[in-house]
């Protein structure tokens, strides 16, 4: 018969029930986590090309709408000045005016440079995983706990975006090193917390679901998704919407220089 | 950062970060932009045939929906770009019907906030309708001949209802805004049988032939100081004619005898001349004196711009073509451009801020126009 070893009388005796379904709940809780890092990790990214692809589009096709409706505006003030007694030319020149400058405000600033795709480095993945699994909110349950990993979390989403490598480090470090990354004692009430912890992830699982096909169907996704197909084909469908807008601009210019009819 | 409520009163921020919608304007017109080679863009509807419709100046459409299985007519408004039915309207004691032989008319008033119907299957009146409370508002000026033309004025000062049907046809107007709700009451003029209409004779087998039908078309001028409506005459040969009367009196200032049957009429943007379609050919007539040309080109249907001299038309056959064909016109040099193969188109309509038009085929198709320069 088998003796337990005598400097650690524990190391043999069978798990309690406890703790063996706390084992259990401890792998399930981890494989969780990997899942939730990595979907955080895909809408985090989701979210970064789309950012950056509006930042594109307003500064490639935008602008130049801003600059095709400041012209409208022009030649609709130019007609309401050249009949001043006709009610509905007067209104389309303020609504021309008011359209303008709605989409100079949207499109922003001319000077800004232009703005890059987002790819993110094999690196930068590898630390957004790193930080979704150690501080994701959903996976403490912990109240102060919870909003100190959803600030942090937050910023872990800006610098993603932003490509901000150590920043994302540092995050990891600070939390790493707080109080709150101290795990208390006791198999029951850590049963208790793992399994509220597998809740929440489950649940933000489905949040992250739901947020991700949201996005996908947004006007924006579309976009550039009949963009990046038609590449796929070679061709360059921005550099096609910006040739028809300039051509657009071309007319309006000729028609307020007097060059063209005046019926378009 | 973006925040949401979680039950309770806590305030907690939320696990994703919400992307700017500040571009989904632009975005939407890149998309449209890239999907169009023309300045066309074409929508189901609804599906079916009705032939009675009426297009809102922002983009609505007002039709009888189309009989269908085990359902009961309505009447139903469209919203033309998204294709998507948004409201049916009913009134109270409204009988099941499945008939496209009613006859049906509506009007949008100019600030789409109300709509006027008639319909064979309602109590013979006018039925008004609020479309922002989405709510019956009350029935006015019954009838007997059935009001199938319609018409606000530009400022929604003034509505009108042409009847048609033979004896006891009438023009009616109303002056908008004098009760609670925006239309009721008796009319504050009205216009009977014209006397200085002439027979048109045609001998004694003929019968009624020649003789006063009612009134078609009508529309306000732009400064709402005119009104010019299609005086109809019975018989495939006949010529109907145009009656230019004032506002609110109601007194003729002009008539002018068309050449066969006028299937549409509308002001040119400047309030001093009539475009019409008649027998298949486009006019242009001066308001207030018997001068008219007729115009190069055929046409069933027109609208003018609310402030451009242009014109949107719809003839239902080419030249040396069996093909129908929209198509715009320039007012001052008379030139045809954007022409678009259509068919079937029973209304067209101009939005209000002139950036676009609509024209609706009986079968649901509609055709928006829309370039990008206007």
């Amino acid at each position: 018969m088998a003796l337990k070893s005598a400097d650690n009388p524990v190391s043999n005796a069978p798990l309690k029930p406890e703790e063996q379904e706390l084992a259990l709940k401890r792998e399930e809780q981890t494989a969780l986590e990997t899942e939730l890092a990595e979907r955080e990790l895909r809408s985090a990214n989701l979210h970064a090309e789309l950012g950056a692809f509006e930042r594109q589009y307003l500064h490639f096709v935008g602008l130049r709408y801003a600059e095709l409706d400041e012209l409208k505006a022009q030649i609709s003030e130019r007609l309401a000045t050249e009949q001043p007694g006709n009610e509905r030319a007067r209104k389309a020149a303020q609504d021309a005016r008011a359209r303008a400058n709605e989409t100079k405000s949207v499109a922003g600033d001319e000077a800004e440079q232009a703005p890059r795709a987002f790819k993110a480095s094999p690196e930068m993945k590898r630390l957004f995983r790193e930080v979704a699994k150690r501080i994701h909110p959903d996976l403490t349950s912990d109240r102060d706990d919870r909003a100190k990993r959803q600030q942090l979390m937050a910023e872990a989403n800006e610098a993603y975006g932003r490509g901000d490598e150590t920043q994302l480090t540092k995050i990891l470090t600070e939390y790493e090193c707080s109080p709150e990354a101290v795990k208390g004692d006791g198999p029951g009430a850590e049963l208790i917390r793992v399994i509220r912890r597998i809740s929440q992830a489950r649940s933000r699982l489905s949040e992250i679901d739901a947020e991700i096909q949201e996005l996908q169907r947004s006007d924006l996704y579309q976009l550039r998704s009949r963009i990046d197909e038609a590449q796929v084909h070679g061709r360059d469908v921005l550099k096609e919407m910006i040739a028809k807008v300039e051509d657009q601009i071309g007319q309006a210019k000729r028609r307020l220089e007097g060059a063209e009819p005046s019926e378009r | 950062m973006q925040t949401r409520e979680k039950p309770g009163t806590e305030l907690v921020p939320a696990g994703s970060q919400g992307l700017a919608v500040r571009s989904a304007a632009l975005v939407v017109r890149g998309l449209r932009d890239l999907a169009r080679d023309s300045n066309w863009l074409i929508k189901k509807v609804f599906t079916g045939r009705t032939p009675r419709l009426a297009i809102s100046g922002g983009g609505q459409v007002c039709a009888i929906s189309p009989p269908m299985r085990r359902s009961v007519q309505r009447v139903v408004l469209y919203d033309i770009e998204l294709s998507v039915p948004t409201m049916a309207l009913s009134v109270t004691n409204e009988l099941p019907i499945s008939s496209t032989d009613l006859p049906a008319a509506f009007s949008w008033s100019p600030t789409m906030h109300y709509l006027v119907a008639a319909w064979g299957a309602w109590h013979p009146a006018l039925h008004i309708f609020d479309l922002q409370g989405k709510m019956f508002v009350g029935a006015f000026g019954e009838w007997r001949n059935f009001p199938a033309h319609l018409a606000w004025s530009d400022k929604g000062k003034y509505f009108a209802a042409a009847s048609t049907g033979g004896k006891g046809s009438s023009l009616r107007l109303w002056e908008t805004g004098r009760f609670a709700a925006p239309i009721a009451g008796a009319p504050a003029n009205e216009m009977g049988a014209p006397s200085w209409i002439e027979t048109q004779g045609y001998g004694e087998e003929f019968a009624e032939e020649g003789s006063f039908c009612g009134y078609g078309q009508t529309v306000f001028s732009p400064n709402e100081k005119l009104l010019a409506s299609v005086v109809e005459i019975k018989g495939d040969w006949a010529d109907d004619a145009i009656v230019v009367v004032d506002v609110p009196m109601l007194r003729k200032q002009n008539v002018f005898t068309a050449q066969g049957h006028i299937t549409d009429l509308t002001w040119t943007p400047d309030g001093q001349k009539i475009v019409y379609c008649a027998a298949g050919q486009a006019y242009r007539l001066d308001a207030l004196s018997p001068e008219f040309e007729p115009l190069p080109f055929g046409a069933e249907r027109c609208a003018c711009h609310p402030h451009l001299p242009l014109c949107l038309c719809f003839s239902s056959w080419l030249k040396n073509s069996a093909k129908g064909r929209l198509f715009l016109v320039d007012l001052n040099s008379m030139r045809v451009f954007d022409e678009y193969a259509a068919e079937g188109v029973v209304d067209l309509r101009w939005s209000v801020d002139g950036t676009k038009a609509y024209a609706v085929t009986q079968h649901g198709l509609a055709y928006i126009y829309e370039p990008p320069l206007l």
